[in-house]
């Protein structure tokens, strides 16, 4: 295009952006919304890795590979840590044992690391302590003591090496089930991240207090230069003993990144849902632009415009609103990735990372990704309507205004149409059978895109459906007018209906998402929340006391049920697996489990392990087969025994019976209690567990308030749904009051000869509405329809193959048809609106305007 | 100059050819009227030597070089348009977004007429068709006359050598009618231009250098 074609084009997106300012503002925000809910996500997870990479590191160090137990209450034994030191290809063998203390002192539960002072300094120089008192310095000997972190100072409120060399240390008491260890607090750790709370002792006292007695917790190794590691750990692999693994140094960061894989996959098809009503609204602009200008672009045409230059226009004034769109999205995407990790940490709020607030690095490519991916979709938006400008017929188009068909020719017959539909609904129930792609419900999503597509090209056959019946009736006027502009007019009513048919069917779909995973939540903590009362301390075993006096006979309790977790890695590049040892009947698991299907009873002599859904999920398992396990340092065959519907797992989880465990020769250091009081006792027994809770810093509530609290919980990590279905319908209605506008203006030569033949105007304003209100029901019918098909594909499909659980599809009708009812009546409202701008003009301007 | 032999045109679908075996020539610098029946194909034929709609069969030379507009296709059409066609509608065909002066500059861009001079040369012929200082309305605030002088002010200013003008007075009163005609037929023979006018009008006609009927058996 030449400079001055390019300022005609300038001229002509000008006079639009300006006759039409809200309709391209509106657009314009669409496409900045989709584009800052993408790029947001991405800079925060981004921050959020490189954060915890980093933090991983200061701890970690940077070894090559790290040998530990797949199980983590085993251990690595001393002999096989010499022997790696011996190996040549090594060039640095670290032993730590790293494991989690309650301090007495301050009711929480640290880490504490042990490290071998000599070794350690080399890989790990971020843990190295500073003395206290006078001398100050870092020092690379350990004392026999413990060195916090500056947080962990901070939170025990103790100076060490405090400027003026004051010597002021003070001691701990850590204690982990019954060992228990007071040890003075000789220094502190200046290297480590200021958001950590741990203790760094020397190796063997470590050892010495907390064992293991024959072995280290794990062996952090650095390669002699020239080794390749992948090609070194494949070689050991092949020599270790079944209950120890390899990983990569890799590994972990692969294994954070799925940990949130696919929350973060849903956020972006949320995004992609942002960016696509962007899209449909820039369709909607254009193509009402497009009908009003035919005569302008015709006279264009006939003034030597070039055809591709009416295609050109159109879509230019689609990037026209999708630059600036794109533009302010990314700045929005920037402000809320900045704003979120403030308020929420890496995570998003869902859970997954510790808390830490990672800063937010906007790089160039990843930015650009996004800007095109805005302006690809306003692109999108406007294909449909440029084509139809294009194709538009100069002379008639000169005399009579839009065509709202292509000409015959390129319009495909209904049978092909139809023909076509049904391969579409084909494809998509085939999309549905399909397993995840790399653990993401790919097809899944797709499968949904094509259940919108089906509703949206069914609205003109479901238009000739439910009203050409109508039209044979006998109708009031306005009526009979309204009927009959929605039967001639299949593209408009269609354009108005299609933003309803996407935003109900996408309201319908998440209501009936979150109210059957609801259900099923609330289903599932009656059956698993037997016992009147919950204690439970995180990653440490609970007080040696407190059990103790449990067991005595005047304790408040008929019944405890003690558990204990242990993780167990199934694959180094996966979340580990929770091993949950239960006290329960081996005979009656039912009585605890909820079950999903058949319980099978083991065959004689073999242990029974129940698997969870989500583990179910990711490794394909059925009752009755064999699962190994890596457990105590061996590999150990396990008969599934059944599947239990575990939400609170989302990695997975087997449970066996404590008796099992024992005989395997572990030992069970509870971690969890469910209590029954004794009956009459309940207000000691809630005294003693509060207090005891109080005192050692663990949680102690009433299942009750489990309920209560999950729930609640629930409830607000879906509240943001609301919202979306919020901005959804009134996208849908926007769309509804745009293209009405629109057809009513393409009309005005018929409308002003309706009212030169004595059609007045609160009838013409009633036939509008009547035609809203027509749409409005086909628009609301084909959307419940595709709504409940995609809510079934989210929770048959998508639910199972992203996060591994599954429900009962339960469609909420009380509320979605409230739902419906209201955006009908918000329909005919926008219709009025519309009406009203078409009814203010007087006929002989009416008749002027349409030449 | 215009020069069409052998030219037929039917519409899909008509019972009948519109006109068939046309033939046709306007020298450079004459002026034509041409007069016929309603319904007779008047519009249709001034559409095909457009290029606007297509003809089944004949040749149409147009412009200097004497192209045949009938072997082009749809963009060589345009450029062809742009280059050394104008055109006056019966219907003030205007674009209303934009002020008077950017609807006078539209063929300017189009046919690449270095932008420098295209201000003094819009004000220049405003001045001519009788509408000093009107660049910067907007065609809302313009009468029926004035809109058509702006048609015909749009129609020269690219100094195309073929004028086509479908009633180019038939939505004005009589006296601006007149007014808009003369006009027209002053700046045409001014730009040494051929014009081909369909009119209803005998004075209009009759001020024109040769008048043609067109009837269903062809051209007299
Ligand atoms: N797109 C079309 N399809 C079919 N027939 C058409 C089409 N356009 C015009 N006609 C027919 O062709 C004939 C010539 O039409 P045209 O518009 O050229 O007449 P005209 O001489 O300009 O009439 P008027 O003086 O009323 O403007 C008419 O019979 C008309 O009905
Ligand atoms: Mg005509």
């Amino acid at each position: 295009m030449s400079s001055l074609t390019w300022r005609l084009s300038w001229w002509l997106i000008r006079a639009q952006f300006m006759t039409r300012r809200t309709a391209t503002a509106l657009s314009m925000l669409a496409i900045a919304l989709g584009v800052s809910l993408g790029y947001a996500i991405h800079l925060i997870n981004d921050a959020a890795l490189a954060d915890f990479s980093q933090a991983m590191k200061s701890v970690q160090g940077e070894p090559d590979a790290v040998l530990a137990p797949r199980d983590s209450s085993g251990h690595v034994p001393l002999a096989l840590v010499d022997a790696l030191a011996r190996d040549e290809a090594v060039a640095l063998a670290v032993p730590v044992i790293e494991t989690r203390v309650r301090l007495d002192n301050t009711a929480t539960t640290v880490r504490l690391i042990g490290l071998d002072a000599f070794s350690a300094a080399l890989l790990m120089p971020n843990l190295m302590p500073r003395q206290g008192g006078a001398d100050g310095g870092t020092t690379s000997i350990f004392e026999d003591g413990v060195y916090a972190s500056p947080a962990l100072l901070a939170r025990l409120n103790t100076k060490v090496g405090a400027p003026q060399g004051l010597p002021s240390v003070a001691g701990i008491t850590a204690t982990r089930g019954e060992a228990r260890w007071t040890t003075p607090i000789r220094g502190d750790l200046p290297a480590v991240r200021d958001d950590e709370l741990l203790l760094v002792a020397d190796i063997a006292w470590v050892q010495a207090h907390f064992g293991p007695r024959e072995g280290v917790g794990e062996v952090r190794l650095r390669l002699a230069p020239g080794v390749s590691p992948a090609a070194w750990i494949a070689t050991w692999s092949a020599r270790l003993p079944p209950g120890l693994g390899l990983r990569a140094a890799d590994d972990n960061l692969a294994r954070m990144s799925n940990v949130s894989r696919a929350y973060r996959v849903n956020l972006n098809v949320l995004a992609m849902v942002a960016l696509l009503t962007g899209a449909f609204l820039v369709f909607a602009t254009q193509l009402t632009a497009v009908a009003q200008r035919s005569t302008q672009f015709a006279l264009l045409g006939v003034l030597g415009l070039p055809p591709r230059m009416r295609l050109a226009q159109v879509l230019v004034e689609g990037l026209a609103i999708g630059i600036p769109g794109a533009a302010a999205g990314l700045g929005l995407g920037y402000g809320l990735a900045v704003l979120f990790t403030r308020l929420l940490g890496g995570d998003l709020g869902g859970g997954f990372f510790a808390a830490s607030s990672p800063v937010v690095v906007p790089e160039l490519a990843p930015a650009a990704v996004f800007f095109v991916a805005g302006c690809g979709a306003s692109l999108m938006g406007a294909l449909y309507p440029a084509w139809l400008n294009r194709i538009q017929p100069l002379a008639p188009a000169l005399k009579a205004g839009f065509a709202q068909q292509a000409p015959s020719t390129l319009s495909a017959s209904r049978h092909a149409k139809r023909i076509a539909l049904a391969l579409v609904a084909l494809a998509a129930v085939a999309l549905t059978r399909l397993p995840a792609i790399d653990d993401l419900p790919l097809a899944g999503y797709t499968a949904i895109a094509l259940v919108l597509v089906l509703g949206i090209a069914a609205a003109p056959a479901a238009t000739r459906l439910v009203f050409g019946g109508l039209e044979r009736l006998r109708l009031s006027a306005p009526l009979r007018i309204a009927v009959q502009n929605i039967l001639q007019a299949p593209l408009m009513a269609q354009v108005a209906a299609s933003g309803l048919i996407v935003s109900f069917a996408l309201t319908v779909s998440m209501v009936t998402m979150v109210s059957s995973f609801r259900t099923a939540l609330d289903q599932w903590l009656d059956d698993v929340l037997p016992a009147p009362m919950y204690m439970r301390s995180k990653g440490v075993p609970l007080p040696a006391d407190m059990l103790a006096e449990l067991e005595r006979p005047q304790s408040p309790f008929v019944r405890v049920e003690r558990m204990a977790t242990v993780m167990l890695t199934l694959d180094p590049r996966r979340p580990p697996v929770a091993l949950l040892v239960r006290e329960l009947d081996r005979a009656d698991p039912a009585a605890r489990l909820p079950f999903t299907g058949a319980v099978l009873a083991a065959p004689p002599g073999r242990i029974t392990a129940w698997i969870s859904e989500p583990l179910q999920e990711l490794h394909g398992l059925v009752p009755g087969q064999t699962l190994h396990l890596p457990l105590l340092g061996r590999e150990v065959e396990v008969f599934v025994g059944g599947v239990w519907r575990d939400y609170a797992r989302q990695f997975g989880a087997v449970v066996i019976a404590a008796a099992d465990y024992r005989a395997l020769g572990g030992s069970v250091a509870a971690t969890d209690l469910a209590l029954w009081p004794r009956p009459g006792q309940e207000d000691a027994a809630g005294r003693w567990m509060r207090a005891q809770a109080k005192h050692h810093g663990i949680e102690g509530v009433g299942s009750g308030e489990i309920r209560e609290l999950s729930l609640s919980i629930f409830d607000k990590s879906f509240a943001v749904t609301y919202a979306l279905e919020a901005a959804a319908m009134l996208i849908g209605l926007f769309g509804l009051a745009v293209t009405l506008a629109a057809s009513v203006w393409l009309r005005a030569r018929e409308l002003a000869t309706l009212s030169a033949l004595g059609f007045d105007r609160a009838m013409l304003g009633r036939a509008i509405v009547f035609e809203g209100a027509l749409i409005a029901v086909i628009g609301l019918a084909l959307g419940l329809a595709c709504g409940v098909a995609v809510g079934a594909i989210l929770t048959h499909v998508v639910n199972p193959q992203a996060f591994h659980w599954r429900m009962p599809l339960q469609v909420p009708w009380a509320q979605v048809l409230l739902g419906a009812a209201l955006t009908l009546f918000a329909g005919m409202g926008a219709s009025r609106f519309a009406a009203r701008q078409a009814t203010r003009l007087p006929a002989a301007q009416v008749l002027a305007s349409a030449q | 100059m215009l020069s069409i032999a052998g030219l037929s045109k039917r519409h899909p679908h008509a019972p009948r050819p519109v006109f068939s075996g046309l033939g046709l020539s306007v020298a450079t610098g004459e002026i034509v009227a041409l007069t016929g029946e309603s319904g007779v194909g008047k519009s249709t034929l001034l559409n095909c030597i457009a290029g606007l709609e297509p003809a089944d069969a004949g040749t149409i030379m147009v412009g200097r070089e004497a192209t045949d507009i009938l072997r082009l296709d749809e963009a060589e059409r345009a450029a062809l348009r742009a280059r050394s066609i104008g055109f006056v509608f019966q219907a003030f065909h205007v674009l209303p977004t934009l002020s008077v002066a950017q609807n006078i500059a539209v063929p300017l861009l189009l046919s690449g007429v270095a932008a420098h001079d295209h201000a003094a040369r819009i004000e220049a012929l405003l001045a001519r068709v009788g509408l000093a200082g009107f660049g910067p309305r907007w065609p809302a605030s313009l009468s029926g006359g004035e809109l058509q002088r702006v048609a015909i002010a749009r129609a020269l200013v690219h100094g195309p050598t073929l004028i086509l003008a479908d009633e180019p007075t038939g939505n004005l009163d009589p006296r601006t009618a007149d007014e808009v005609l003369a006009l027209l037929l002053e700046r045409v023979r001014e730009e040494g231009a051929s014009a081909l006018i369909v009119t209803h009008s005998q004075h209009v006609a009759q001020c024109c250098d040769r008048i043609l009927t067109l009837t269903p058996d062809g051209l007299e």
